[in-house]
């Protein structure tokens, strides 16, 4: 969802083209990763290929159209808190969105680096870079 | 317990969307409506490019020179164009999407590299092969066509060939974008390494 910039039915449609990708290309799955590497591998490029050609479209969905209650409306702190790191998570450049939110998905470093074909120790300091980003621009909203 | 401790916190408190019960049959059936459309399409490319070969052989063409050149350049750039594109979406189809990210947008910088020389070069020789034909089949109109329909002819493509113009023109604005967005991002990204 995040990729999609909350925009739920783009957010279905990538969701349903990793499954076909997945279909067509799983004879050429040859563990030489694991699966789910594999099929991450392929949920990212099929992201960064979609919103490439939806990019102009998107400059005008971003935040505003997020799933999640906006400010207009009677939400808790919690639901404010998400808004908010959604909105920093938008801010950060594409290669440190796709990390992050691996990270966040709670995935084991060297195999975000399998993802992103970035090295174990690059994608450590990354990381640490990125959160440190994130927690700034939450505690202060920019980053 | 870190900041970011806390982040991740409210990361894994949000509601996932729910899995369709009927998810896989929706998908194996879209698999099975692609490769259906794919067939379809080859088919109709290619009964056209039969029907237009065995017409041109059918009403001699090769003979008369002049309205025939006309014609080769008019329908040939059209017909150079839509396969240029069939192409190219064909070779964004088949980039391989199992790689990992680094290496797959060097293959779709690569992709949009190639889009570049189409734009740079194949276009422009293409719109003027379309204006050579059409303008060599002006004198053909005007001497059997009546003086108005001759004008609402050539006044109306003018004003076509302008807005297809503009629509390729904004069409190669838009990947020119991505490729000079994605290149720069790239370059960011081997600096942070």
């Amino acid at each position: 969802m995040s990729y999609a910039k909350g925009d739920e039915t783009l957010a279905k449609d990538l969701v349903q083209e990793v499954f076909i990708k997945v279909w067509e290309h799983l004879e050429s799955f040859r563990e030489a990763s694991s699966i789910s590497t594999w099929i991450y591998r392929i949920a990212v490029n099929t992201c960064l290929i979609a919103l490439r050609s939806q990019r102009k479209m998107q400059k005008t969905t971003q935040v505003d159209s997020l799933h999640i209650p906006s400010k207009d409306e009677d939400i808790n702190e919690k639901e404010d808190q998400l808004w908010q790191l959604h909105q920093c998570i938008n801010k950060l450049p594409e290669g440190s969105k796709t990390i992050i939110l691996l990270e966040l998905e709670g995935l084991p470093q060297k195999e975000i680096a399998a993802i992103t074909g970035i090295s174990h120790e690059a994608i450590r300091v990354r990381i640490h870079r990125i959160k440190n980003n994130l927690t700034k621009c939450m505690k202060h909203d920019s980053i | 317990m870190t900041a970011f401790d806390d982040i991740k916190k409210q990361w894994e408190s949000q509601a996932y969307p729910k899995t369709p019960e009927n998810g896989s049959e929706k998908v194996l059936a879209k698999v099975s409506a692609i490769k259906k459309k794919q067939q379809i399409t080859n088919v109709i490319l290619s009964a056209t490019a039969l029907i237009l070969i065995a017409f041109f052989f059918y009403i001699s063409a090769y003979k008369v020179s002049r309205a025939m050149l006309g014609l080769f350049l008019m329908i040939g750039a059209l017909g150079f164009r839509i396969v240029l594109e069939v192409m190219s979406i064909q070779r964004l189809k088949q980039l391989d999407r199992t790689l990992d990210a680094k290496n797959f947008k060097q293959q779709l910088i690569s992709y949009y590299n190639r889009r570049v020389w189409v734009h740079g070069l194949a276009t422009p020789l293409i719109l003027a092969a379309y204006c050579v034909g059409f303008i060599i089949l002006l004198p053909l109109f005007k001497e059997n066509l009546s003086e108005g329909l001759y004008t609402y002819v050539w006044v109306s493509s003018i004003v076509l060939l302008l807005v297809f113009s503009i629509f390729i023109g904004i069409q190669i604005k838009r990947e020119f974008h991505v490729l000079k967005k994605m290149k720069s991002e790239t370059m960011e990204e081997d600096k942070n390494l």
